[in-house]
């Protein structure tokens, strides 16, 4: 513990050290002299001069603490035995940069052979098989199957191949790309002639007879 | 109290990315819209005529203001890449669709391609197109099996209700 002294001029350090019982003769000695010296310094000398001096007694103060706690003077060991080791010790010619491919402990690895029978329980559970499909019906038309919400295939092909024929057509007429005349369009096949409605629309005839499967409405 | 990160996690949302951001998913919408406008009926991914479909319907809705009106024409103008189209659209299609008030297409699925894909495939038409129907109409057949025998039983009934009296 410290105490500080304030005087006008410089500040005054004293240092009072806790002893115990048994130490306060050694130190009541040299005490008087300490605090004599002090007021000496702080009115004559320096700051500088007045901390080599702190230094010193500090160091006679701890020189006189070992000369009475018992302590020989260094801070060895008084006895050192053979033994075995107690604390772990590092590994001092370990490898620069062992990889974890190397390491035996961390990889997850099979315990056991899977069985037959649960391969097999795994392999055919119920989420693993082929789903049954009860969407498929017949097409009402052509007969061929169709799934129920979408249109049939073959029914479509030939609806697509017909509409593939017209667009020929069309862009035959139109002569050059870009060229969408503002008119609605009719389709005429052999032998029919334009109707009521179609007096202001643009005619595109198919040369061949109309399919059954294309009335017109 | 929002205990997710709004950025990582996607839980309903609902609007699809296409191609390589949002730019791109316009640029290849337009290119779309643009066919269907030409040709009238294509084919392609469900996908992308699920999302086309709505822009194609709106297009109608701004066509039907008419040509004089300058938004209708500015938007005409930024989805038909091709402008020989802008005519066709403004004479042809909007009149088309006068009297009606929602549904100017038609989307209906295909079976998937045939590519490796395996892409599930639609085609979508604006509706009053010339070409061949999607649909073939219904017609009863009278050489089934059912109309057969339902056609032997209504003779039966008239030879016995003529024998009788």
């Amino acid at each position: 513990p410290c105490v500080w002294l304030r005087s006008r001029s410089t500040p005054v350090i004293v240092l009072l050290y806790r002893f115990s019982q048994c130490d306060r003769e050694g130190v009541d000695a040299c005490y008087p002299s300490l605090v004599v010296k002090l007021l000496y310094l702080c009115q004559k000398m320096s700051l500088l001069g007045l901390f080599n001096f702190l230094r010193r007694s500090l160091q006679r103060a701890e020189a006189t603490l070992t000369d009475i706690a018992g302590f020989d003077g260094n801070f060895a060991p008084a006895l050192a035995v053979h033994g075995p080791c107690v604390l772990p010790q590092p590994v001092q010619d370990g490898n620069p940069a062992p990889s974890f491919l190397d390491s035996i402990f961390w990889m997850a690895a099979p315990k056991k052979r899977r069985t037959i029978e649960i391969n097999r329980t795994r392999r055919r559970a119920p989420e693993k098989l082929i789903k049954v499909k009860t969407n498929i019906e017949p097409c009402l038309e052509c007969g061929h199957p169709k799934q129920k919400h979408t249109l049939c295939g073959y029914c479509y092909a030939k609806v697509r191949r017909e509409t593939g024929e017209i667009r020929k057509q069309i862009f035959a007429m139109e002569g050059k790309p870009l060229n969408t005349p503002a008119m609605e369009t009719v389709i005429l096949y052999d032998g029919e002639t334009p109707g009521e409605g179609d007096k202001d629309k643009r005619v595109v005839e198919r040369p061949r007879k109309r399919p059954s499967w294309f009335i017109l409405s | 109290m929002r205990l997710t990160l709004r950025a990582l996690i996607s839980h309903g949302r609902v609007a699809r990315k296409m191609g390589l951001g949002p730019e791109s998913r316009i640029n290849m919408l337009r290119n779309i819209l643009t066919g269907l406008v030409r040709h009238e009926r294509i084919e392609t991914t469900w996908a992308r005529a699920d999302e086309v479909q709505f822009y194609a319907e709106k297009l109608i809705d701004y066509a039907k203001r008419g040509d004089t009106d300058e938004k209708a024409m500015q938007m005409a103008n930024f989805w038909l890449t091709e402008k020989d189209l802008l005519p066709k659209l403004f004479k042809v299609l909007a009149p088309r669709f006068e009297n009606q008030s929602k549904a100017y297409t038609y989307m209906a699925r295909l079976p998937n391609r045939e590519n490796l894909d395996r892409a599930a495939m639609a085609v979508l038409e604006y509706k009053g197109n010339p070409f061949p129907p999607l649909f073939p109409a219904k017609r009863e057949n009278e050489l089934t099996l059912i109309n057969q025998l339902l056609k032997g039983y209504r003779e039966e009934r008239a030879q016995l209700s003529g024998s009788k009296p």
